[in-house]
């Protein structure tokens, strides 16, 4: 945790596309609607290829298709605060449903940096 | 903030072969240094450190090491991501009387003004205080405050013998006016009342041409 009281932790490697980035995201914020702030500690900035369908080999590389962010486990992926614990554990869980990955809550311990 | 003793032992064993043994026997290897005194290599119960452990800034009474017992502060702590087990810890001598710099938590409490939403900038205020007697945090009161109100780390009240190590203008919190339907509603790009029921899959596939990381910017 770096920012925000709460966050989605990734439990499991992953490419994250920046359409399920943008869709947990904007599930997210639907869902604490005011009084809440959201940040996000990855960026699809990675570029990944694909070559057309019913293409036969060589010719070179494919063009790029997606934009990714690579993650790893124990990355926390979105932060949230000022809003209650319950609020948050809804809207993260919304979140997580949009990410390709196992997932869970996590909350600032007391201390914590 | 009192002692905790954890009886610790020295190793003379070094490497990832050795390490992961320690961990399966539940214990942590940690290293020990400071006041220009060479590296010393340790074993420690792994439970014990991680109970002691769980209060920041734990003063640890390392005993059991050759020339008496040591006192010292966690410097690093290395966590499995997963598990949050403790996998290794660098302890940083200190002596009684000893003055150290360190971080402590701002702990804050109450609810700020109807309207407004508190925007927490610092979780730790760097401050310099004696090693025996480092506080366990600092208390914010956020009751009542409205919406431009700011704390700086010059405002926090410091406990007698502390001193701020921190820019003292530095932000720690204030309170800001909470975003508005309609400044919630740009931030999601669409209504939530527009959302279409059914996208055709062609109209997808040419919505996404230009996709790239400029369509994602960081939030917050």
């Amino acid at each position: 945790m770096t920012f925000g009281e709460y966050g989605v932790q990734a439990l499991e490697h992953s490419y994250l596309t920046n359409r399920q980035i943008e869709a947990a995201r904007i599930a997210m914020t639907r869902h604490i609607r005011r009084g809440g702030k959201v940040w996000i500690n990855i960026y699809p900035d990675r570029p990944l290829t694909k070559k057309p369908a019913e293409t036969r080999m060589g010719s070179g590389k494919g063009s790029p298709e997606w934009w990714i962010a690579n993650v790893k486990p124990g990355r926390v992926m979105f932060e949230l605060s000022g809003v209650s614990e319950a609020v948050a554990r809804e809207a993260l869980r919304l979140a997580a449903h949009k990410l390709p990955m196992k997932c869970r809550f996590v909350k600032r311990e007391a201390g914590e940096a | 903030m009192p002692e905790v003793p954890i009886a610790a032992e020295p190793r003379t064993e070094f490497g990832k072969g050795y390490a992961r043994r320690t961990r399966v026997a539940g214990k942590v290897p940690a290293i020990l240094y400071g006041h220009g005194t060479g590296t010393r290599h340790l074993t420690l119960p792994g439970h014990a450190l991680m109970m002691a452990l769980k209060t920041q800034n734990a003063l640890i009474r390392l005993e059991g090491l050759p020339g008496g017992h040591e006192l010292a502060l966690p410097k690093a702590i290395q966590r499995n991501p997963i598990r949050g087990d403790i996998e290794h810890v660098d302890f940083i001598l200190v002596r009684q009387g000893e003055k150290v710099t360190v971080d402590v938590a701002v702990r804050v409490t109450g609810e700020v003004f109807p309207g407004g939403m508190l925007d927490q900038q610092l979780v730790q205020v760097l401050v310099e205080a004696e090693a025996t007697n480092i506080p366990q945090s600092f208390e914010v009161d956020v009751t009542g405050m409205e919406i431009g109100t700011a704390v700086h780390s010059s405002d926090l009240d410091l406990p007698p013998g502390v001193t701020l190590a921190a820019d003292p203008e530095a932000l720690v919190l204030h309170v800001i006016a909470a975003p508005t339907a309609e400044q919630m509603e740009a931030e999601l790009g669409i209504p939530e009342t527009e959302v279409p029921a059914e996208v055709p899959p062609e109209a997808v596939a040419e919505g996404d041409a230009g996709a790239g990381p400029a369509d994602d910017g960081q939030s917050g």
